[in-house]
């Protein structure tokens, strides 16, 4: 019954991080049709970026909101410097078929990620390093008995929900949500309405990279910080992405949950070492038995 | 006024206009008709910006717009309402109208709900039907959105293309005479693409006959109307 328990809130905690990643990942696939491998790299790059501010005596908090920036801010570097001129119809016409210019920003992302891997590696050296959590990681005790559940946990639900609602309520109540929905959901009658698509382009970037950093900043206390480090946690968030429908943020989320139960389950009730081949055979299952996600449209592309 | 010169537009190597000229006269409906693959469609979507000319003018109110972007293209009084119901089904009624005003909400702040009064005055059903999603709307119904979410971004110049695709006759005289009633009483001016030639020469000032790129015929649509030979050999009734 213990180890049950320890699992279901570990995998709660685990689960909310991989729906940051998934929910991430969703955001820029609609708003700009690429699924974006560096993802993780970039979220890699600004949490390097928290640990120097932090060592050098800022303190966790402006570590914390610094990383956030800088992931929305490389997101839209990104985005203007390296995907608009890839997606430019009229650049990349010597490409030929409609297919392999839609394969070339997904390319260009693999890249991406190689060089902030390498950059980091190059400024901050190749060596792990530990990463602060701002609230202990030892379990409660009540009554003398230690509980699976620590107050990191807390924090790490507590912040992933506050994103959740807020994202939502952005999406759903504002102006520039609706231009972003209305952009990813149709370009062409966006574009006719007057939405500068270009701009929620970027946003979705800015979003992204933001979210992202902050999953970084939430799984990087657990392990250690290396430029590789956020490597499983971006296959764990596109497997999530994939069986909750990769066009569907609710989706993405209730995918990284999915992830988070079967992941922690596994490593309390099987062996940590079988957690990289549950992951593929989640990932299988999704592609085999329901290809275009849990919630997502039926007439998804598919990658 | 709008005015098109010499406009060539090109698919790769399928030539899709082939030196069309014509011109929109101020609060006048002008039609362009002519058979499926007559470069209709084409035509208003390079006047709209979403397909690049390779040769030719596009001037509006003096003002060269070949080369400017859709976005730009909306702000300076055109709106285009592509074919096939064009709206977003999975947002709300109401979303698919405020997407049209989007671009107007700080500059124009007190205007935009005015705007957005009148759509639903010209289309009640839609006042109806707000908080549907605009895939559970009937054809009809979608296309009246459609034109909404382009009125409300008060357009002097509205670009229409196959209003009356897929409807019922009684759908399309109702939405055509909310397209008359308009550019009647508010001056609006209409470029109207329509296969349907009788409905469209019905309500229109002027006509221009479109046949594989080309322009064969540009008259008052009375006269275009009567023309029987020409009916004959372009449109095939």
């Amino acid at each position: 019954m213990n180890t049950f328990l320890a699992a279901l809130f570990s995998g709660t905690s685990r689960g909310a991080i991989f729906a940051l990643v998934a929910l991430g990942l969703v955001i820029v696939w609609r708003g700009a049709g690429i699924v974006n491998f560096a993802q993780m790299g970039q979220a890699m790059f600004s949490t390097y970026i928290a640990s120097t501010l932090i060592t050098n005596g800022s303190s966790y908090w402006v570590g914390f909101v610094v990383a956030l920036l800088s992931g929305a801010a490389l997101g839209s570097i990104l985005d203007v410097l390296v995907m608009r001129p890839l997606s430019n119809k009229k650049k990349t016409e010597l490409l030929g078929s409609e297919s392999m210019r839609a394969a070339v920003p997904v390319l260009a992302s693999l890249g991406i990620l190689g060089a902030l891997q390498a950059l980091a590696g190059i400024i901050w050296a190749a060596e792990e390093r530990g990463f602060p959590a701002p609230a202990k990681q030892e379990g409660f005790t009540v009554a003398g008995n230690a509980m699976p559940f620590t107050a990191f946990d807390v924090f790490v639900i507590g912040s992933v929900a506050v994103t959740l609602i807020l994202t939502t309520l952005f999406f759903k109540k504002t102006s520039m949500g609706l231009a972003m929905r209305a952009t990813a959901l149709n370009q062409e009658v966006a574009k006719l309405s007057g939405i500068r698509t270009n701009r929620t382009r970027t946003l979705s970037w800015a979003i992204s990279g933001a979210s992202s950093s902050l999953a970084g900043l939430l799984l990087t206390p657990s392990s250690n910080l290396s430029p590789n480090t956020l490597d499983l946690a971006l296959l764990i968030g596109f497997t999530a992405a994939v069986v909750g429908g990769l066009d569907s943020p609710a989706g993405a989320v209730l995918g990284g949950f999915i992830l988070g139960m079967v992941i922690s389950f596994v490593t309390f009730y099987d062996t940590p070492e079988d957690v990289f081949l549950a992951i593929l055979v989640v990932l299988l299952l999704a592609l085999i038995v329901r290809p275009r996600g849990i919630l997502g449209s039926k007439d998804a592309r598919r990658v | 006024m709008l005015k098109v010169e010499n406009l060539v537009t090109k698919f790769g190597s399928v030539i899709a206009l082939d030196g069309v000229s014509l011109s929109a006269q101020d609060s006048k409906i002008t039609t362009v008709i002519g058979a499926n693959g007559a470069g209709k469609s084409t035509l208003l979507r390079t006047i709209s910006g979403l397909e690049h000319p390779s040769q030719g003018s596009i001037t509006w109110q003096g003002e060269s717009i070949v080369g400017r972007r859709p976005e730009d293209i909306v702000r300076m009084g055109i709106a285009h309402v592509p074919e096939g119901h064009a709206v977003i089904s999975e947002l709300s009624v109401e979303e698919n109208i405020a997407m049209g005003s989007l671009f107007r909400r700080r500059k124009f702040k007190s205007d935009v709900q005015v705007a957005i009064d009148e759509a639903y005055q010209l289309f009640p059903r839609l006042l109806e039907r707000r908080k549907q999603l605009a895939g559970t709307l009937s054809g009809g119904e979608r296309q009246m959105l459609a034109i909404s979410r382009a009125l409300v971004s008060r357009p002097k110049l509205l670009l229409l293309d196959e209003p009356s695709l897929g409807l019922a006759p009684l759908v399309v005289e109702q939405i055509i005479d909310s397209v008359n009633i308009l550019c009647r009483t508010t001056g609006l001016t209409v470029l109207l693409v329509e296969q349907n030639a009788n409905t469209a020469l019905g309500v229109a000032d002027h006509g221009v006959l479109l046949s594989l790129g080309k322009v064969v015929a540009d008259r008052p649509a009375a006269e275009l109307k009567a023309d029987a030979s020409l009916r004959a050999a372009y449109l095939g009734y």
